[in-house]
């Protein structure tokens, strides 16, 4: 027993340290079991069908009815949004800023999950032979699902953006909301004064309706009640310092199955605001950035206030679907943070 | 030379190796679509413990390594995280024998269930261990306890496919 704990000590040391024995060993267990699980998987297919059928197939009919409303709501907005896109790239090109565009990718077909409770990661059927490199962001028609971690001939193992080892840095693009300020005003004449400027200013006269009541013996309020003179405040809409909005970065990490990846080290700055629940979250880029910047990675769900100068725990909604992906795409952009020395 | 590749090939070991190739087939298709609770179903780890019920420590934990690098080799963990924890887990399974004299198929099954569950348990445990932290989460008790009771349920048709595998033949 021994001994076989220490051999497996000994491949685990191996494995971590890089070695290329280890590296072969899979890869040639790869070649053997490939096809066996190929048959496997022809054999089982009926079972697996079933299987679906029986578990959701209410599920599919939901989520069908579902998409098919939002084809219909995104047909419009993605005619929009594409000459958005376009126009955008062009800025950045005109600029001599990077852009996704730029970027070549390689496209890839989803060919099975990690086949454990423990790991959050999926197996493509491309690899060194289509130019994938360990470190690649995969993204898929949604936004970003993880990066390459292990490279094979012609398939590659994908880290999804769930597992705990996974963590890039983003920006939040917030978009604080607009600032109202009440100014109480005494004085009727001022406020016909504030009413002339013009779209800014929202003037309401208000008279609170508070029961009047007297303690003076032997009087009763009633059909003379003291003139009072009413409160006139304004709501005075200042829009903020631009109408860019604010962006500021934070570290994504995932957190496992079944739950959702946070973003820590959120700066609270001043200009930045409270963070809004749905602001989008996209990749930060930079020279030590795994993946390209701009990249969609998901919205805000929950934001959790944090006491000292920790700043808010962002909840994040992964806007890719990870648990259905059959197709993505691979950027053929090599982080200097995973290039090896030649 | 032709004895030697036929004692090879009916060695109990080459057939462990064939029938856990079958084995890890179903691991990554089947059982890996179909996850109840969203729990997959350690098929794997419950054959190794199987083997250390029927045949004892010492053959369940060469059992547990050879089907943990098989296992290994799928994942994206170090390899031989599998191969430590399946034949540690084996070999715990294995030592039914010193706590009951004469084991019943159903107290196999009722060791293959609770082994196998710490088992399960063990491998997030070891992933920590090296590094690969975060995955012990509460969602580990109800992996724990479906694979307790998969595998007690399960345990029939895994001893009477170990028993089959493991067996020494007279060439072998």
């Amino acid at each position: 027993m021994a001994l076989l704990a220490l051999t497996a000590i000994i491949l685990v040391t191996l494995d971590l340290q890089g070695s290329s024995a280890t590296r072969s060993l899979r890869s040639t267990f790869g070649v053997i079991f490939r096809p066996i699980e190929s048959v496997t998987r022809v054999v089982t297919r009926p079972a697996t069908n079933a299987w679906f059928g029986i578990t959701h197939y209410n599920d599919v009919t939901d989520e069908n009815e579902l998409l098919r409303e939002k084809i219909a709501q995104q047909e419009g907005a993605a005619v929009a949004a594409a000459a958005s896109v376009r126009l955008s790239q062009e800025l950045l090109a005109l600029n001599g800023l990077p852009t996704l565009a730029g970027i070549n990718s390689v496209s890839a077909q989803v060919i099975g999950d990690s086949p454990s409770n423990f790991v959050q990661s999926v197996e493509i059927d491309q690899g060194s032979e289509s130019g994938i490199k360990v470190g690649m962001p995969v993204l898929n028609a949604a936004g970003l699902v993880g990066k390459i971690t292990q490279v094979f001939s012609n398939r590659a193992v994908v880290m999804l953006i769930t597992d705990p080892q996974y963590a890039l840095s983003v920006k939040i693009i917030n978009t604080p909301k607009p600032t109202t300020t009440t100014l109480p005003i005494q004085d009727p004449a001022t406020a016909v004064t504030v009413v002339s400027v013009p779209e800014t200013i929202d003037p309401q006269v208000t008279v609170p309706s508070v029961p009047v009541t007297s303690n003076i013996a032997g009087f009763t309020p009633g059909s003379l009640v003291a003139p009072r003179t009413p409160i006139i405040s304004s709501s005075l809409t200042i829009p903020p310092g631009s109408n860019v909005s604010v962006r500021e970065t934070g570290v994504l990490e995932g957190r496992g199955a079944g739950r959702v990846p946070t973003v820590r080290f959120v700066d609270a700055a001043q200009r930045f605001g409270v963070v809004q629940a749905g602001s989008p979250i996209v990749t930060a880029g930079g020279s030590l950035s795994l993946a390209p910047p701009d990249i969609v990675v998901g919205t805000v769900s929950r934001v959790k206030e944090r006491l000292g100068t920790a700043g808010p725990l962002l909840e994040i909604d992964i806007v890719a679907d990870l648990s259905n992906l059959s197709f993505v795409r691979i950027l053929l952009y090599q982080p200097i943070t995973e290039r090896t020395a030649p | 030379m032709s004895e030697r590749i036929l004692r090879f090939m009916a060695s109990r070991w080459t057939r462990l190796v064939l029938v856990s190739l079958i084995l890890l087939g179903l691991q990554t298709t089947l059982l890996n679509d179909m996850r109840p609770f969203a729990v997959m179903l350690p098929l794997m780890l419950l054959f190794a413990v199987a083997a250390g019920t029927l045949y004892g420590s010492e053959v369940g934990a060469i059992s547990g390594l050879i089907i943990g690098v098989m296992y290994d080799c799928v994942l994206s963990t170090p390899l031989g995280l599998a191969s430590l924890v399946f034949g540690a887990t084996a070999f715990v399974g294995g030592m039914l024998p010193y706590l009951i004299r004469e084991p019943t198929w159903w107290t196999r099954a009722i060791t293959i269930g609770v082994v196998g569950a710490l088992g399960e348990l063990a491998f997030p445990i070891a992933q920590s261990m090296v590094g690969f932290s975060g995955q012990l989460q509460p969602h580990v008790i109800v992996v724990v306890g479906l694979v307790a009771v998969v595998g007690m349920f399960g345990a029939p048709l895994l001893l009477l496919v170990c028993r089959w595998t493991l067996k020494e033949s007279l060439i072998g």
